[in-house]
C-alpha cells in the first residue's frame, strides 16, 4: 500500500502512479507542438517575472547609497556600487545586532522546529499504532488545536507566561514552537501505513522495549515524513511574527523577522535605515532562498514520494 | 496494544506542551472575556476592580463597527484573494505539468520560493515597489501618465492581497502539483485512446482529481485570511488606509496592548477563533457534501 | 471499574490544575503603586534602565553618568510608541519586569496612567520642580491636580517653507492668518505646485489646529471628564478645513516628511509643512534644500492662541520602577540643566526644549539651510510660548486620534464633513470611556 505525505491533514492517499519518463504526468501529445511550447514557456516565463521582482529589485538597491536609492530608478544600477559598504554597515549596525537577530532565528526556528517533530513523531506514532482508551478524545482536542489560529492562543499566552517570569525571554517563543499538531496528523496518517504491525510484534517477541521500539524500529520508516514535517515546523517559526512581537522586548532576542521590521519602522525619521533595511533584507532573502532551492528536492519528496513498502 | 502506559509515555511531551501552549490559554481567552474593569478617579488611580461582564464584550464587539468591518474587510479579501490565488496555482501546475514549456524545473523553484521568505520581510519587499518616490513601478506608469498609489486607502487591501497571493501561490501549485502526480497514467492513456484533447483531459481527468487537494488549500487559506496580521501591520505606517483595527486579530492586539481592554481582546479573539472555525467546517461540510454527490 | 475511576480522578485534577492556573492569571491589574507608601531614595549606588526610542540616548546619560558617581543611567533603543515601542512597554510592565523610565509621548501619558504603569511624580515632590520646565510642556503631562512624566521635548508648531519659491519665484509670502493661508494655498495651486499636504489619517494635525483655536477637548472635572469638541474654537477650524479640502487647496495623498514628500519637497513642488517644531531637522533633509526653505510662524486666528502642539514626548516614571526618587531626580536633570539639554539636542536631536529659560547652545545661532534666519529665537521661542495651557490629554487619545483620522479621511474623500465628524466623535468618545470604567459625559 502506498500513500502521500501531503500536508495536509485529511488528504486522500493517492492510489498509485504511473511515473511518467521525465517524470511529470502529463508527457502527451500537446509537449511536441513547438508553437504550444513558445506560448507556454512565454507565460510561464512572464509569471516568473512577477515572483522575481521584489528580489530582484533589493538585489539592485542593495549596492545603492541612500541618495540614490531614491534618486535612481530602482530597476538598474546606479549611483556608485557600494554593496559590500552597505553590507557591512547592516553586519556591523547597533554593535553586530543583525547577525545576533540571525542566530536567533537558527535558534528558534532549529531547535524548535527539531523537538517539535521528534514530539509531533512520537506522539503520531502512538495514536497510530496502539489502541487505548482517550484516544478518541486526544484526536479530537488536537484536531480543534490545529483549526484555532495560533493568535488567539498568543495574548493569553502572554499572560500566563508573564506570571510566571517567562516573557522576554527564548523560552518564551520556543516552548509554544514546540507544538505542531499538524506534524501529529501527519506522522500519525503516515505511521499508519508505513509502520507494519507485524514488524513491531517481531520486535516485542525480540524484547525490545515499546520505547525503543519507537526509536529503533519506527522511526526509520517514518524518515520522509519527519523531513516534511520538520521542514514545515521550521518555515513556519522562521515566519512567525505574532508571537516575538508579542513575547520579545528586548531587541537581543529578537529573531530577524522582527528585527528588521524594527529598522524598517525607524526610516520613518531616520533615512539612512532605509539602506540598513534593503542590505538586511537582502542578507535574509539570499540564504532562504538557496535553501528553498537545494531542499526544493526534499520538499517534493516528502509531498510526493511518499509511497513505502508495505 | 501490549503496553497501557507506552503510547502515553510517547505521547507525553507533546501532550503537556499542546494543553499548556493551547488548551490553557484558548480556557483563558474565555475566562478573560467574560471580565470587565471598573475604576474610580479620573484615571483609575484611586481603585481598579476587574468585575464579571457576562456576555457585554461579546455584544460590544460585534456592535463594534470598526470590528464588524475588519470582519467583513477580511470577507471580501478572502473571497477574491484565494480565489485569485487558487486558480493561478491551479493554471500553473497544469500548465508545468502539461508537458509543453521548457525548463519547468526552474519556474517550479521560482515560483515557490516566495513561500521561503517570511511575510514580514515579503512586505518590506513589496512595500520597496509600492512607496511613491522608492517605487519603480511608480515612476514608470507615472512617466507614462498613469498615476497609481498602491497605498491609497481603496487600494491597500489589494496590495497586501498581492503580497499573500505572491507568497503562497507557489506553495499551493506544489501541492497540485503533488496531487497531479499521483493520477495514474491509465487515465491518460484511455483518455487519449477516446481521442480526447487538453481541455477535456483537464476538465474531466485532471480537475476532478485535484478538488480533494484544493478544497483543502482553501480551507487553510480562509484560516490563513482570517488570521492576517503582520502585512496590514507593517504597512500601517505607510498607508493611510490601514487604521489600528484593519484587521480582526489587529484590532485584538490593539485592545490589549494599545487600549488596555483585555477582555474585549479575549471577545474578538474567541470571535475570530470561532469563525475560523465554523468556516472550516463549513468548507468541508461543502466538500464531503460534494464528494457523496459524485 | 477501575479504569473509569482513574480517569475520573485524572480529570478532576486537572480541572483543579487549570482552575489554579486561571486564578493565578487573572487579566494583569495594573499596580496600586500610586497607594501605596512611596520608595524612598537609596542610600548606595544605583542603576537606572531607560527605554526610549531617542537615538544615541545612552551618549546623553554618559554625560550624566560621569559628572556624579551616585546614579548611573543605563538606556535601551526601543521601537517608536505605536511602532511597537508601547506594547514593549506594557507587556513589560505586566510581567512586572519593565524599566524605571520609558519614552511615552505627551499625548499617551494618560493611557499610560490609566493601565496603571505609571508613578505619579507629584506624589515624588516633583511638583517644587515645575518652575523649572516650560509651561506648554508641564501643561501637557498634567492631568488635574497630578504629573504623570516628565516633558522631554515638544512640538510647537510652525510654518517651514520654502521661500525661494514661494516669495523668490511666485511672489507669495508665509500666510500669517488662516485667511491668508487659503489665499496663498489657492495661488499656489494656480501655480501648478501644492502649498501644504496632509496624511488624513494622521489625527495629530487636526488636534494642533484645535488647540490653537482654543479648544479644550477634554476636561477633568471633579474625578469625571468633560468631553467638549463642539465648542466655537473646535467648530471654525473644522468649517475652515471643510472648505479647504472641499476646493482640495491641499494635497492629502500623503503627509509631510514621507518619502513621497521629501521626493515632492525635493522637487519644488511641494512647499510647506505647518507642523511641529522638531520637523526642522527632518526638513533640512530635503535634498538641495539648503538656503532656500525658511521658518515662519503658524497661521493665526483673531483671537486664539499663537500656536498648538504637535508631538513631543515625556520621560515617564514607571510603576515597576525600582528607584523612582533617583529616576526623577536624572530626569530633572536631562530635562532642565542647560548641559542635559544641550547633551539630548547633540546626540538624540530632541524637539523644542523643555526647559523654562534655555533652548539649547546650538539653537541660539542662525541656521544655514533655513536662510541664515535665527529662526529658533526669532520663531519658534514665541510659538511655545503662546500655547493653549487649558488643554488635557485625555486616557484614549490613541484612539480619539485614530478616530479624527478616519473623519479626515472621510471629509477628504467627501463623505462627512468636519462640521458632523466632531458631535459624531464625541459622542463615541463619551461612550468609550465610559466603557472603560471612567466617569465621562458630554458637554451641554
Amino acid at each position: 500500500m502506498s500513500t502521500t505525505t501531503s500536508p495536509r491533514p485529511a488528504q486522500k492517499p493517492a492510489k498509485r502512479r504511473t511515473p511518467a519518463e521525465d517524470g511529470r504526468s502529463g508527457s502527451r501529445s500537446a509537449g511536441r507542438n513547438p508553437a504550444v511550447t513558445i506560448i507556454v514557456t512565454a507565460i510561464l516565463a512572464i509569471v516568473a517575472i512577477y515572483f522575481l521582482v521584489p528580489v530582484y529589485w533589493v538585489i539592485v538597491n542593495a549596492t545603492k547609497s541612500t541618495d540614490a536609492l531614491f534618486g535612481t530608478n530602482g530597476f538598474w544600477f546606479g549611483g556608485g556600487f557600494q554593496l559590500f559598504e552597505n553590507l557591512g554597515n547592516v553586519l556591523t549596525a547597533n554593535g553586530g545586532i543583525f547577525p545576533r537577530w540571525a542566530l536567533n532565528s537558527l535558534i528558534y526556528s532549529g531547535l524548535g522546529s527539531a523537538l517539535a517533530t521528534y514530539f509531533a513523531v512520537a506522539a503520531g506514532y502512538a495514536l497510530a499504532k496502539y489502541d487505548f482508551r482517550g484516544k478518541k478524545l486526544v484526536y479530537a482536542m488536537v484536531l480543534g488545536g490545529v483549526l484555532v489560529p495560533g493568535t488567539a492562543t498568543a495574548l493569553p499566552l502572554f499572560f500566563l507566561f508573564s506570571s510566571v517570569g517567562l516573557t522576554n525571554s527564548y523560552w518564551s517563543v520556543l516552548i509554544p514552537s514546540l507544538v505542531s499538531p499538524f506534524g501529529l496528523f501527519l506522522s500519525s496518517i503516515y505511521a499508519n501505513a508505513a509502520v507494519p504491525d507485524e514488524v513491531l510484534e517481531a520486535g516485542r517477541i525480540d524484547g525490545v522495549g515499546e520505547i525503543a521500539l519507537f526509536h529503533r524500529i519506527a522511526l526509520p520508516q517514518l524518515v520522509p515524513a519527519i523531513v516534511t514535517v520538520l521542514l514545515f515546523q521550521f518555515v513556519g517559526i522562521w515566519n512567525n511574527y505574532f508571537l516575538p512581537l508579542v513575547m520579545l522586548a528586548d531587541e537581543k532576542l529578537y529573531p530577524i523577522t522582527l528585527g528588521l521590521d524594527n529598522w524598517r519602522a525607524q526610516t520613518d525619521r531616520l533615512p539612512e535605515f532605509y539602506q540598513l533595511t534593503v542590505g538586511g533584507a537582502l542578507l535574509s532573502v539570499i540564504p532562504l532562498a538557496i535553501l528553498i532551492l537545494v531542499l526544493q528536492r526534499f520538499w517534493r519528496g516528502g509531498l510526493t514520494e511518499g509511497s513505502v513498502k508495505g | 496494544m501490549r503496553s497501557k502506559t507506552a503510547p502515553w509515555i510517547l505521547m507525553a511531551p507533546f501532550l503537556v506542551l499542546f494543553l499548556g501552549t493551547v488548551v490553557v490559554p484558548i480556557i483563558m481567552a474565555v475566562g478573560y472575556s467574560f471580565t470587565t474593569v471598573e475604576r474610580s478617579g479620573l484615571l483609575g488611580e484611586d481603585g481598579v476592580k476587574s468585575v464579571f461582564a457576562g456576555f457585554e464584550n461579546y455584544a460590544a464587539a460585534l456592535s463594534n463597527a470598526n470590528f464588524i468591518a475588519s470582519i467583513g474587510r477580511m470577507i471580501l479579501f478572502g473571497v477574491v484573494q484565494v480565489t485569485v490565488m487558487i486558480v493561478a496555482a491551479t493554471v500553473l501546475a497544469l500548465l508545468l505539468e502539461s508537458a509543453s514549456a521548457k525548463w519547468p524545473g526552474f519556474f517550479r523553484s521560482t515560483y515557490f520560493l516566495p513561500y521561503g521568505i517570511p511575510g514580514v520581510i515579503a512586505t518590506i519587499l513589496w512595500s520597496f515597489l509600492y512607496i511613491p518616490g522608492l517605487s519603480p513601478i511608480v515612476d514608470t506608469l507615472g512617466i507614462i501618465g498613469i498615476d497609481v498609489d498602491f497605498l491609497a486607502p481603496g487600494v491597500v487591501l489589494w496590495s497586501i492581497a498581492n503580497i499573500v497571493t505572491w507568497t503562497y501561490t507557489g506553495y499551493n501549485m506544489l501541492i497540485i502539483i503533488a496531487q497531479l502526480k499521483a493520477i495514474p497514467g491509465e487515465l491518460y492513456e484511455a483518455a487519449r485512446i477516446d481521442g480526447a484533447g487538453t481541455f477535456r483531459v483537464v476538465k474531466d481527468i485532471q480537475l476532478p482529481l485535484i478538488r480533494p487537494a484544493l478544497m483543502l488549500t482553501i480551507i487553510f487559506s480562509i484560516i490563513g485570511t482570517l488570521q492576517l496580521f503582520a502585512e496590514p501591520r507593517l504597512l500601517q505606517t505607510m498607508s493611510a488606509g490601514i487604521t489600528s483595527e484593519y484587521t480582526p486579530n489587529m484590532s485584538a492586539y490593539a485592545y490589549a496592548f494599545q487600549y488596555n481592554e483585555i477582555g474585549m481582546a479575549a471577545a474578538q479573539a474567541v470571535i475570530i477563533a470561532v469563525s475560523a472555525f465554523v468556516l472550516s467546517a463549513v468548507a468541508l461540510g461543502i466538500s464531503q457534501w460534494m464528494e457523496k454527490r459524485r | 471499574m477501575k479504569p473509569r475511576l482513574t480517569r475520573r480522578s485524572a480529570l478532576v485534577g486537572t480541572g483543579a490544575a487549570l482552575t489554579a492556573a486561571l486564578a493565578a492569571c487573572a487579566p494583569p491589574n495594573p499596580g496600586d503603586v500610586n497607594a501605596e507608601s512611596t520608595i524612598p531614595a537609596s542610600d548606595g549606588p544605583v542603576t537606572i534602565t531607560y527605554w526610549a526610542w531617542l537615538k544615541d540616548l545612552q551618549k546623553v546619560a554618559d554625560v550624566y553618568n560621569a559628572s556624579q558617581d551616585r546614579i548611573r543611567v543605563e538606556t535601551t533603543w526601543i521601537p517608536g510608541g505605536n511602532s511597537g515601542g508601547y506594547a514593549k512597554i506594557l507587556s513589560a510592565v505586566s510581567a512586572g519586569g519593565g524599566p524605571d523610565i520609558a519614552q511615552v509621548e505627551l499625548r499617551s501619558v494618560p493611557e499610560f496612567a490609566l493601565a496603571g504603569a505609571l508613578v505619579n511624580l507629584s506624589r515624588y515632590g516633583f511638583d517644587d520642580k515645575l518652575s523649572a520646565f516650560d509651561p506648554g510642556a508641564i501643561s501637557q503631562a498634567k492631568v488635574g491636580d497630578n504629573v504623570w512624566g516628565v516633558p522631554q521635548d515638544t512640538g510647537p508648531v510652525a510654518t517651514f517653507y520654502n521661500r525661494e519659491v514661494l516669495e523668490g519665484e511666485l511672489g507669495l509670502k508665509a500666510p500669517s492668518t488662516w485667511d491668508e493661508f487659503r489665499e496663498t494655498a489657492g495661488a499656489v495651486q494656480e501655480a501648478g505646485k501644492t502649498l501644504i499636504t496632509l496624511d488624513p489619517s494622521d489625527g495629530s494635525h487636526p488636534v494642533a489646529w484645535a488647540m490653537q483655536s482654543g479648544a479644550v477637548w477634554y476636561k477633568p472635572e471633579g474625578d469625571g471628564w468633560i468631553v467638549n469638541m463642539v465648542d466655537d474654537a473646535s467648530m471654525r477650524v473644522a468649517e475652515f478645513w471643510d472648505g479647504i479640502l472641499e476646493d482640495k487647496l491641499v494635497g492629502t495623498g500623503y503627509g509631510a516628511m514621507t518619502t513621497p514628500w521629501y521626493a515632492a519637497a525635493g522637487d519644488d513642488k511641494v512647499l510647506a509643512s505647518i507642523s511641529g517644531s522638531w520637523s526642522d531637522a527632518l526638513i533640512e533633509t530635503v535634498p538641495g534644500g539648503s538656503g532656500k526653505w525658511a521658518v515662519a510662524p503658524m497661521p493665526t486666528w483673531e483671537d486664539g492662541y499663537a500656536s498648538g502642539a504637535h508631538g513631543g514626548s515625556s520621560a515617564a516614571v514607571l510603576s515597576t520602577a525600582k528607584h523612582p526618587a533617583e529616576a526623577l531626580e536624572f530626569l530633572t536633570w536631562m530635562c532642565t540643566d542647560p548641559a542635559g539639554i544641550d547633551a539630548m539636542i547633540q546626540y538624540s536631536g530632541i524637539g523644542w526644549s523643555p526647559a523654562k529659560d534655555y533652548i539649547g547652545k546650538i539653537r541660539q545661532q542662525p541656521s544655514e539651510f533655513f536662510s541664515g534666519q535665527n529662526y529658533n529665537e526669532d520663531v519658534i521661542v514665541p510659538m511655545a510660548a503662546g500655547q493653549n495651557l487649558e488643554w488635557t490629554w485625555a486616557p484614549l487619545m490613541q484612539r480619539a486620534m485614530a478616530m479624527i483620522g478616519d473623519g479626515m479621511t472621510k471629509a477628504v474623500s467627501g463623505e462627512v464633513p468636519l462640521v458632523d465628524m466632531l458631535p459624531a466623535v464625541q459622542k463615541e468618545i463619551v461612550e468609550i470611556m465610559q466603557g472603560m470604567g471612567l466617569n465621562a459625559e458630554e458637554a451641554r
